[in-house]
């Protein structure tokens, strides 16, 4: 019983991960139409940020996560306007600008952080909260679940009762017709990939004391974040981080269960179904020609 | 050439090195090579200096380094008559097959190595073929490499994983009411599962039951799962085998309250695991790879230069990348240049007739040839290896374990955990 219930609290927390992460590419794609595969790198910066400010020079750790936000916000941004804007009509194009993009993050950031071992954060908030004498969370680890949770429900405010936040959906479910409505696409792309991307970073810097971090981290982040899409439903911001607390539970458990090998071939497997019974995913809708 | 007089030769060589230690210490570093008239003899590193595994190659270039410049400071070494300054060549392969072959040819043809290091597993099957047809002496630290017609690959450091029993012989010893075991690592067969079936044997022999092996593959992100569901076991020991994310499971270790004994392979940069911990909770971890500054290197037997000498010069220069690897690749160079001094020659054909067809001196003490018994040939050298345990914060050498006591009386147990898990023995 004390193993089911730890199981669950290990899932919960590592669900605001997933979804945190999952939540930009949903909003770039949704928005831009665009496969941001760089996106796993952009929660790479995050990560590096506080490790290179927070760990290596000292700043407090909560002024690092904001600068963080702010430094992988302004990454996205610079994608935006250079990269998938001039690739608007050519989403191909904008794919493979974005995986020139990881690979340039990923030199630079072996550049800062050298090569050799990968890179540790020693957790800001030390100790661990132990329930009932079996049941036991890390106070970094309930630090960063809240954060994810406070995140996301601003997220929704944002998205659901505010102006901007109207308009970025509309754009997401039909960017022809919000365009006819007045509203700018432009400016709705660099807010939905600003957003993404400040959601990446704060994934990012909420990893990186409970994680390795190296240039390469982002390669199982996107993957994640790639079932999660797909199975919430592509473009569907409810449905990702609905995927992404089942997924989190699901291979939470399949890992205690049974092993994480197992665990991850049957998320790739249940992506593959998703494609093949229900393409929309769980809250994705049909979009007619 | 008898045997004394071979050790005649090795401690003086020895005395030369530290003495070309000393020399840089006091001097500073002077690129003895810019103003030497002697020839240069290179030597090849082969290892990934980028990558995953950059912390298994990285950190023993650096360690290399410091002993061809101690060698160069001292005037450089005299190999068949002949006065050499020391060049350490390096090609970075990042761990991937195709690059290793290219910098094997790279090393050998454009650089003109006279030896090779790799680190070992599928790199060094990849360069086999060529290596072997060309006669290049080349040295792994994973012995499993070795096959019956690998007569140019041998380890004379390293014989990972087999020293592993070393650590599993203190514990049982020194903790006789720890009774069960988990074991959790990689599931690759080079590293991880190579290193469990020897636990698993060790275990074994001991008298501890293996409760739970958790083999998991190089995407987790999250530990959590994984050590709650072995600890739901109630395990005495936990032991990570060789693993990859030593850091974030000992984390989870230490967050799910295990207070158990905790065994490992590899400790690397346990300094960052006890900020991520306490130095309360990683005292007593036992492991195999001691630092070099540690008393117990002071004792006789052990044929390593100025090991404090070293560690300072290491940590001086590069403070964050000690690794297991840190001296292992100097021990190779160490061995292979004695063996080039006394065979009168730097060529590989004459340095590994002589190499194997003679009795060596392994840098912890003992030394035999072994390895025919799983791989089909002996170019393992063999002797003791210390077991290191995290005291004060510290690592601290214990003792030096038997390995080859160990292999003659529980060989077969080995191959039997090796066969149950598909690794390959003759």
């Amino acid at each position: 019983m004390d193993l089911f219930v730890q199981t669950i609290v290990n899932g919960i927390i590592q669900s605001g991960f997933y979804a945190l992460a999952s939540i930009g590419l949903v909003l770039v794609f949704g928005v831009m139409r665009v496969v941001n595969f760089a996106h796993g790198e952009l929660v790479m910066v995050g990560a590096y940020t506080v490790w290179l400010v927070h760990a290596q020079n000292g700043v407090p750790y909560l002024f690092t996560v904001v600068l963080a936000i702010v430094l992988v916000t302004g990454i996205g941004l610079v994608m935006e306007r250079f990269l998938f804007r001039p690739m608007m009509n050519d989403p191909l194009g904008g794919l493979i600008c974005s995986i020139g993009v990881l690979f340039i993050l990923q030199v630079i950031a072996t550049y800062v952080g050298g090569e050799g071992p990968s890179k540790q954060v020693p957790p800001p908030f030390e100790g661990t909260m132990v329930i009932m004498d079996s049941i036991r969370i890390p106070y970094q680890r309930l630090f960063s679940i809240c954060v994810c949770a406070a995140a996301l429900v601003t997220l929704w405010y944002f998205l659901t009762r505010s102006k901007l936040g109207w308009a970025v959906r509309a754009v997401s479910m039909d960017r022809e017709a919000a365009a006819l409505q007045g509203i700018s696409t432009v400016r709705i792309s660099m807010v939905a990939i600003g957003v993404g991307a400040a959601m990446a970073g704060l994934a990012g810097a909420l990893m990186a004391p409970l994680t390795n971090i190296n240039p390469h981290m982002g390669h199982n982040v996107i993957i994640t974040a790639f079932i999660v899409t797909i199975v919430g439903g592509i473009g569907s911001l409810p449905g990702a981080v609905i995927a992404a607390v089942l997924y989190a539970l699901f291979h939470t458990f399949m890992t205690t269960y049974f092993s994480g090998t197992i665990a991850t071939i049957s998320g790739l497997l249940i992506m593959v179904l998703v494609l093949i019974v229900r393409p929309t995913g769980i809250m994705g809708h049909r979009v007619s020609e | 050439m008898n045997i004394q007089h071979q050790r005649e030769s090795r401690r003086k060589f020895l005395k030369q090195v530290a003495a070309g230690a000393a020399t840089v210490s006091a001097a500073g570093f002077i690129p003895g090579r810019a103003f030497s008239a002697n020839k240069t003899l290179t030597v090849g590193m082969n290892i990934p200096m980028t990558g995953d595994l950059a912390p298994w190659g990285l950190p023993g270039f650096y360690g290399c380094e410091i002993i061809a410049n101690n060698i160069n400071a001292a005037g450089g070494v005299t190999i068949g008559g002949e006065t050499y300054d020391l060049q350490i060549a390096t090609y970075d392969h990042a761990y991937e097959t195709d690059k290793a072959v290219q910098g094997m040819k790279k090393l050998v043809l454009e650089d003109d190595a006279k030896m090779v290091m790799m680190l070992g597993g599928a790199t060094v099957a990849a360069v086999l073929p060529w290596a072997t047809r060309k006669k290049v002496l080349t040295t792994t630290l994973l012995p499993s490499d070795i096959t019956p017609d690998s007569e140019y690959l041998i380890a004379t450091c390293e014989s990972h994983p087999l020293y592993n029993v070393t650590g599993v012989e203190y514990l049982a010893r020194e903790f006789p009411d720890a009774k069960t075991a988990v074991i959790v690592t990689n599931n690759d067969v080079e590293y991880g599962l190579q290193s469990t079936a020897t636990y698993q044997a060790a275990f074994e022999v001991a008298g501890i039951e293996v409760v739970d092996t958790n083999l998991h593959g190089f995407d987790v992100t999250d530990f959590a799962p994984i050590v709650s569901s072995v600890l739901a076991k109630n395990p005495d020991i936990f032991c990570m085998a060789t693993s990859f994310y030593v850091t974030p499971i000992m984390e989870q270790l230490y967050h799910q309250g295990f207070t158990g004994k905790i065994i490992s392979c590899t400790l690397d940069y346990y300094h960052e695991i006890i900020e991520k911990t306490s130095v309360d909770f990683v005292n007593g971890t036992i492991f195999q790879f001691p630092d070099f500054d540690d008393p117990a290197l002071l004792e006789s037997g052990i044929s390593f230069p100025d090991p404090a000498g070293f560690d300072a010069a290491f940590r001086k220069d590069h403070p964050n990348d000690w690794s297991a690897v840190a001296w292992e690749y100097p021990v190779i160079l160490l061995n292979w240049l004695e063996n080039a001094k006394a065979a009168g020659s730097v060529e590989s054909e004459d340095v590994t007739a002589h190499m194997t067809g003679n009795k060596q001196e392994f840098v912890f003490g003992g030394g035999d040839w072994w390895g025919s018994q799983l791989w089909g040939l002996d170019n393992v050298l063999i002797g003791r290896w210390p077991v290191v345990v995290v005291t004060d914060g510290k690592a601290r050498i214990q003792e030096y374990g038997d390995l080859a006591g160990w292999l003659d009386a529980n060989k077969d147990v080995l191959v039997k955990h090796m066969k149950n898990l598909g690794l390959r023995t003759v």
